[in-house]
């Protein structure tokens, strides 16, 4: 962009040192034009050096790119005749003018691209003495140039950043990989063991075991990668619900990605893990909990079970008649939203909670 | 006494299960800590109850399990794990292994799994009745391979292996069913069987189709 911006400083001083040279003999001062397009060389040559270093690409080097312009532009009044001006003649830097312009756009983006432009539109103007067809043209012109390079360059960053954030993405998830693989076969073993140990040993080590029973469970969710076999867009269920798993909580899910849609994805995570809260309230913190994923043709059903004591019959309609909306109520109004159903079935021996989706 | 074999690749974990096993009553063999030495020494031992790691570090669980079972047929295999890797497990499952547990199980729940699969009783966590259900429902989907109808669930096994992967055990199951816990048990045994049995004429097939018919004739 840079590049490009400095060859078209060279490309529009060329061409206005051939229009220079054309017609400098009906100027009022050919020496002061050929001083103008001396400064205008001078100041290509440094603006080029300056714009090529990131750090120096800030506020102070586009002022002053736009200040030199606009003074080497005013400096037309004193070498073209009045005239000629007021006739639609070009000025000293013709499409020079375009430079700060496009810088602007390039550093500020589409506003501070119209800026620039509407700035030597209005120069431009109060040069001519009067509006003609050729100031709004060279405006209009110079306008749409800044308006557009901002928005490409804008376009540009934009992909820039997803394109880091892919990469970045795709390094993370090689690391976690092969930090998944070192914890397969170290850590969890270990922390399995202590679990196992802890729980013959009994007493404190009973309790060290549980908790590092708790941790192998969640170190487990988290490392194991799944190939990322759906579209953007799109979630893998079983990764969705993996993060239920506890040594509380047993999933029962398919070798096979499920996939679904994002948004449906996360309904059905809040639907299972507001199922799942519901157990912990009504069943005790040492209540059991599955939770059972399974894809039929096109339908897909989300199974949560609790081995408590179950409902007392009534107690979910009298909880609507009193017109408090449980838990239930609420899983059943996520399920609707997203085109399911929910069933809650309770029997002595535990609760079911079944979701479905139709996909 | 029944003789079992313990193979891992953590030396303290090993160890620990071998030790479990004794107080238990068990006779502990054999100890492995690679799937080649696993393979060779069951082999030669003959154990009647394997208890295998999935991760070993010089090749896959899958594999071991065919070695194993290609030496002695006869042995029973509970798969342990610390990972629940499910595409190793259902294979693992699929090649013969009659159980499978992750390592995070209890004491008890541990030792009752050995009791069960040196009877020939097919080991099912919820986990695992899971992975079986999902195995079925894609073989379902997916399109017939020439020549056999790919396995399906009968409607009650499908009703006892979705209790299952729910966590009810066989007597829960047994009491909600009102059948016998012996017959619940045969229908989870059968959707493994089936599942098995075409795992391996699946392999059959492939065997002939890649290499067999082009072995010239010596006649």
């Amino acid at each position: 962009m840079w590049r490009a911006l400095t060859v078209f400083r060279f490309a529009s001083l060329g061409y206005a040192a051939i229009l220079m040279a054309n017609s400098f003999r009906t100027y009022e001062r050919p020496w002061l034009g050929w001083a103008v397009l001396g400064v205008m060389a001078a100041w290509s040559i440094f603006a080029s050096i300056a714009y090529a270093e990131k750090k120096r690409r800030g506020w102070p080097l586009l002022i002053a790119d736009l200040v030199v312009t606009l003074a080497v532009l005013l400096a037309s009044q004193w070498v073209i005749p009045p005239v000629l001006l007021q006739g639609g003649a070009a000025t000293i830097p013709m499409a020079w003018v375009a430079s700060p312009v496009l810088a602007w756009a390039s550093t500020g983006g589409r506003r501070a691209g119209v800026f620039a432009a509407l700035t030597i539109g209005a120069a431009d103007l109060w040069l001519r003495g009067s509006v003609s067809y050729a100031t709004v043209n060279a405006t209009v012109l110079l306008v749409l140039a800044g308006f557009v390079i901002g928005y490409v360059v804008h376009l540009a960053l934009e992909s820039e950043a997803r394109m880091q954030a892919a990469t970045e993405l795709e390094a993370a998830t090689r690391e976690r990989e092969r930090l998944a693989r070192g914890i397969h076969d170290g850590v969890l073993q270990v922390l399995a063991l202590i679990a196992r140990r802890g729980a013959e040993l009994g007493g404190e080590a009973a309790e060290l075991g549980k908790l590092a029973g708790q941790q192998e469970s969640a170190l487990r969710a988290l490392v194991s990668v799944q190939q990322p076999a759906h579209q953007a867009g799109e979630a893998d269920l079983r990764e969705t619900l993996g993060q239920f798993a506890s040594p509380l909580v047993e999933l029962a899910l398919p070798a096979t990605p499920v996939p679904v849609p994002q948004g449906v994805a996360l309904e059905l995570a809040a639907a299972v893990g507001s199922a799942l809260d519901n157990v912990r309230v009504h069943c005790g913190p040492a209540a059991k909990a599955w939770v059972l994923l399974e894809l039929e043709g096109p339908a897909i059903t989300v199974t949560v079970r609790d081995n408590g004591p179950g409902i007392p019959e009534g107690r979910l309609d009298q909880a609507a008649a009193e017109g408090r909306l449980g838990v239930a109520q609420s899983i059943v109004g996520r399920m609707r939203d997203i085109g399911g159903t929910a069933l809650i079935t309770s029997a002595a021996d535990g609760t079911e909670v079944e979701l479905r989706y139709p996909k | 006494m029944t003789k079992i074999m313990v193979v891992d690749d953590h030396p303290m974990w090993r160890e620990g299960v071998a030790r479990d096993l004794a107080e238990a009553g068990y006779d502990v063999i054999a100890t492995a800590g690679e799937g080649a030495q696993a393979i060779r020494v069951g082999g030669s031992l003959k154990p009647e109850v394997m208890v295998l790691d999935l991760q070993l570090p010089d090749m896959s669980g899958v594999d071991v399990i065919k070695g194993v079972m290609a030496a002695h047929p006869n042995v029973r295999i509970l798969v342990l794990s610390a990972s629940a890797e499910h595409q190793d497990v259902l294979e693992a499952v699929k090649a013969g292994a009659l159980g499978y547990l992750v390592k995070s199980a209890g004491h008890d729940e541990f030792l009752e799994a050995v009791r069960r699969t040196a009877e020939g009783d097919a080991v099912f966590t919820a986990g695992l009745a899971g992975l079986v259900l999902g195995e079925y429902r894609r073989l379902a989907a997916a399109p017939v391979s020439s020549g056999s109808e790919n396995p399906r669930l009968t409607d009650r096994e499908t009703e006892i292996l979705r209790l299952v992967a729910k966590g009810l055990s066989y007597r829960q199951i047994a009491d909600r069913l009102v059948l016998s816990h012996r017959t619940v048990q045969n229908h989870v045994q059968n959707t493994l069987g089936k599942l098995q049995l075409h795992n391996r004429v699946e392999l059959v097939r492939y065997a002939i189709e890649q290499g067999l018919d082009d072995t010239p004739s010596n006649s």
